[in-house]
């Protein structure tokens, strides 16, 4: 069964290519327009491995990371930030939320493939 | 200080204030315009590249598809040659995927200067407000009282302008980014 990924990211273009590259490469991707319905989403079905952008209108990827944090059945699932962010404070911002990495983008689809590959398998 | 001192170094201080706001705005305004022109420029470059790739890649699979169609045997090499197109294709389409991002990010800069203007357009509101509470029967006390509100609401806003100018976006190319695991 294929393993399922939930992209979250305003920016309806980029959930688009995610997708498609995601796809492309045997998952299944559930898109969510910011961090207050990747939330809803996530609390609807439980995904094998969380990507999410930082600067969202309603939640913020940060934000979203804690949230999810909190929820006995994410405390384990992966979670990527994928954001134009990349100064280091912000990645130790991520850290210590809960990221388990962080992708600046624009992202190469077949190296962001390769990342979900090594993360989830 | 004398009367016309205290007004002198309050409309100083005034102009200053507009002109170092107004500065620090449409500096950011300018920069974000500078990388967003380039930002466009390589993912104009980078899909017309794919596009043109793509383009050419499929049409030798096409002829290599006629040629099978009208009872034609493809010679090895052409075979082998098919075969190693797919994988090219595969690689144009994902350099097309990291062009087609600029979108996002660019969105992200044309947002900022959105902000940017706005600040500036609410100095100038809040400028012309006070401006309209002078009176040609305003006394000196009260032409101060405005000036040194004024001033007030400038070094209000630069301290929110402060807040704003984060940058989010820093990319100066349309390379794939960095990658960290932790």
């Amino acid at each position: 069964m294929a393993k399922t990924i939930l992209a979250v990211d305003d920016s309806g273009s980029l959930r688009q290519m995610v997708a498609f590259s995601l796809k492309a490469a045997g998952y299944q991707v559930i898109e969510a327009v910011d961090g207050q319905d990747g939330l809803d989403k996530a609390k609807k079905q439980t995904v094998d491995l969380v990507l999410t952008d930082q600067n969202m209108p309603r939640m913020d990827g940060l934000s979203l990371i804690k949230a999810l944090r909190g929820m006995t059945s994410y405390q384990r699932v992966p979670i990527l930030m994928l954001t134009t962010e990349s100064g280091d404070d912000m990645k130790a911002q991520g850290k210590a939320a809960g990221a388990n990495g962080w992708l600046v983008k624009p992202f190469d689809p077949q190296r962001l493939t390769e990342v979900v590959k090594k993360v989830i398998g | 200080m004398v009367p016309n001192q205290v007004m002198g170094s309050q409309v100083k201080n005034l102009l200053s204030g507009v002109s170092d706001h107004g500065d620090r705005h449409l500096v950011e305004v300018e920069t974000d315009l500078v990388q967003m022109n380039i930002l466009l420029s390589e993912a104009i470059k980078k899909l017309g590249s794919s596009f043109m790739a793509i383009h050419g890649a499929l049409s030798i699979q096409q002829e290599t598809v006629n040629l099978l169609l009208s009872g034609g045997t493809p010679a090895p090499e052409c075979v082998a040659r098919l075969e190693a197109i797919q994988g090219e294709i595969g690689q144009h389409v994902n350099a097309a995927v990291t062009g087609l991002q600029f979108q996002d990010m660019t969105s992200q800069l044309i947002g900022r200067m959105v902000t940017h203007l706005s600040g500036l357009r609410d100095v100038f509101g809040a400028l012309d407000t006070g401006s309209s509470n002078v009176l040609p029967e305003s006394d000196h006390e009260d032409i101060v009282t405005l000036l040194n509100s004024l001033n007030q609401m400038l070094a209000e806003r630069s301290v929110a302008l402060e807040g704003a100018l984060r940058k989010a976006v820093n990319q100066r190319h349309m390379e794939s980014g960095d990658i960290e695991l932790f």
